[in-house]
């Protein structure tokens, strides 16, 4: 019992992480339905960046959230509005999910040449802190992870509870049309829905660096369990974006506790495409976001 | 209109007649030119496939990487275990079975995929069956051979002789052939039903299209050309690993293809084909190693600057241009 309760606690822990990548992909696909498949690779690339502000300037990983978080959120600013603004106006997603692809084959080289092919990772004085309760262990690490996918999640959804532009964000996840009728400015709801999105990708990437060890081809992967989190947990909610997250982390150890390693993708996606086809809302989702077409 | 059908399916011939000739007055085996046309005439076949599906009917299908590793490992597999007992090289009973194979499976994820899902979750759902796909085959054990795959190198028959004549000659056949089933298809009824899905769909469903019936056409149809594709290339590479016919490489690069000539478009998969291997080939050659830095920039620059790929472009041209298709 206490083996399973720990399979449990990990899978919780680990699924933080896909929470976090999935809360920031939940903005960006809730809007502009982009399928963004770059999100992992931005997690990555700013994953490296702490690494260097760990290795270069010794700042502590959780302190260069204060550095990560606002420079995301800048990248994701500009890059919407040199990549997507006239994209996301098409009727054609080819071109936006052609662009995502582009982008993430350029940032992954790119990282190659920089930081090249070693996997990195940051290790810290406390790295290895552990507590111990009822026989259960869970490192320090991972329960700082989860605290911050709550915290980013509770940030993000009183951003959009409580602004003028976060209730124009959740108007244009409903219908960007009728947003459009009732004068919002259709391009700064995207541009700001995009760079909260990638700001949640420099959260992530806090994260994959502290506790994983990475490298430049790690991201593709990190996007698609973000898009598997972002669909088993439905669209246009944060905190079912998040609940996504830990219940695919939960699934995975699972899965590799009974069957192996090797079995981790089976059970994942299986669970994924069983839950597109018999609930195409998500487990937390609204059913009346779903039309057909 | 009619000058114009008949002006450009004379070039089309008179193009095909110069490439199925090229052999008898170039050493494709040793010239490079060779394997360039080879290889363009396999992504032809690719994009044609995601053509069909992604560009006609509209529904972006994120598995034809899937299809393409199934056919090369359907041929392989069965050549291996010499199942159907016809141990040639580039045998066409396992090319068909190839196609057919990939087609079954478009049809059995395409029912529910189709059925239930706006056109994203389409996208998510693919994805999700070739990841699972791609799992089976690395672990299939003796099977699949794992991550090794199948050396089919020692079941070369006797008197064989590898020369990629005959690689060009099979795949410029299929290439042509796919871009005829497009044109058929589309210039029929199955076609106006495609597009019509393809521009709205619920105004499809009221003038009375079965939707579903029509987007499984597209998808198996795309699948199985995919699947022909990818058992050609598996007799070019002749090991069939996970690594080499199922990687994404195999799904990006003839959408990007596809996007670049003009979705939707007969020629499209053709012109793409022809100037992103051209690229990706100097590319490679002349700055080793940052090919895929290149890739990247050439589809962000694209999608810039010409989202509607080079035919949107020719469109716009006066005099050039022709409505409709």
């Amino acid at each position: 019992m206490t083996v399973l309760m720990q399979v449990v606690i990990n899978g919780i822990l680990l699924g933080s992480m896909y929470g976090i990548a999935a809360a920031g992909l939940s903005l960006i696909f809730g809007t502009m339905r982009i399928i963004f498949l770059a999100q992992g690779t931005m997690i990555v690339f700013f994953a490296f960046v702490v690494y260097w502000l760990f290795v270069k300037l010794h700042i502590d990983p959780y302190l260069c959230l204060l550095i990560v978080v606002p420079l995301a959120f800048l990248v994701g600013l500009g890059l919407f509005y040199s990549l997507f603004r006239k994209a996301v106006a098409l009727e054609d997603r080819n071109v936006t999910l052609l662009l995502a692809v582009g982008l993430m084959y350029l940032v992954d080289n790119a990282m190659l040449k920089v930081w090249s092919a070693t996997p990195r990772s940051v290790t810290i004085s406390y790295s290895n802190a552990v507590i111990v309760a009822g026989g259960i262990r869970v490192p320090w690490l991972r329960l700082a992870l989860l605290g911050l996918a709550f915290a980013s999640a509770l940030v993000v959804f009183l951003f959009l509870k409580r602004t003028r532009i976060g209730t124009a964000v959740r108007a244009a996840s409903e219908d960007l049309e009728a947003t459009k009728i009732q004068g919002i400015s259709a391009i700064w709801v995207c541009a700001i829905s995009f760079a909260v999105g990638i700001g949640l990708a420099g959260v992530a990437g806090v994260g994959l660096a502290t506790v994983f060890s990475f490298d430049y081809q790690f991201g593709f992967v990190w996007a698609i369990k973000a898009l598997v989190a972002l669909s088993l947990g439905g669209i246009g909610n944060v905190f079912g974006a998040l609940a996504g997250g830990l219940i695919l982390g939960i699934i995975e150890n699972l899965a590799a506790y009974y069957w192996g390693i090797a079995w981790i993708d089976v059970a994942s996606y299986g669970i994924f495409m069983l839950v597109l086809i018999f609930l195409p809302q998500g487990l937390f989702g609204r059913r009346a976001l779903v039309k057909k077409v | 209109m009619s000058k114009w059908k008949l002006a450009s399916a004379g070039l089309a011939v008179v193009a095909v007649v110069f490439f199925a000739t090229l052999p008898f007055f170039y050493d494709v085996n040793r010239g490079q030119f060779g394997i360039f046309f080879f290889n363009v005439f396999v992504y032809a076949i690719m994009a044609q496939g995601w053509n069909l599906i992604g560009g006609y009917t509209g529904q972006i299908s994120l598995c034809q990487n899937t299809f393409f590793g199934v056919g090369a490992y359907t041929m392989a597999l069965l050549w291996y275990n010499d199942v159907t007992h016809t141990g040639y090289f580039f045998d066409p009973v396992l090319m068909i079975l190839a196609g057919i194979l990939p087609a079954i499976l478009a049809v059995l994820i395409g029912l529910p995929l189709l059925s239930r899902l706006r056109g994203d979750y389409f996208s998510f759902g693919t994805l999700g069956f070739g990841i699972i796909v791609t799992t089976l085959f690395i672990n299939g054990g003796k099977f699949t051979g794992g991550a090794e795959g199948r050396l089919l190198v020692k079941k070369m028959p006797e008197g064989a002789v590898f020369n990629l004549r005959t690689h060009y000659w099979v795949s410029l056949l299929v290439a042509v052939l796919a871009t005829l089933v497009v044109y058929f298809l589309t210039s029929s009824r199955v076609g106006l039903a495609l597009k019509a899905i393809r521009e709205d769909e619920v105004s499809a469903v009221s003038h009375g299209i079965n939707v579903l019936k029509y987007k499984i056409i597209a998808f198996a149809g795309g699948a199985a050309m995919a699947g022909v594709a990818g058992s050609i290339y598996g007799y070019y590479l002749m090991q069939v690993t996970p690594i080499n016919v199922l990687t994404f490489n195999w799904l990006f690069l003839p959408i990007l293809m596809t996007v670049l000539g003009g979705t939707g478009t007969l020629l499209g998969p053709w012109l793409g084909a022809i100037v992103i291997y051209l690229i990706s080939w100097y590319g490679g050659s002349y700055l080793a190693g940052w090919d895929a830095v290149i890739s990247g920039v050439v589809i962000i620059l694209v999608m810039l600057f010409i989202p509607s790929g080079i035919m949107g472009l020719a469109q716009k041209v006066p005099g050039l241009g022709r409505k409709g298709s």
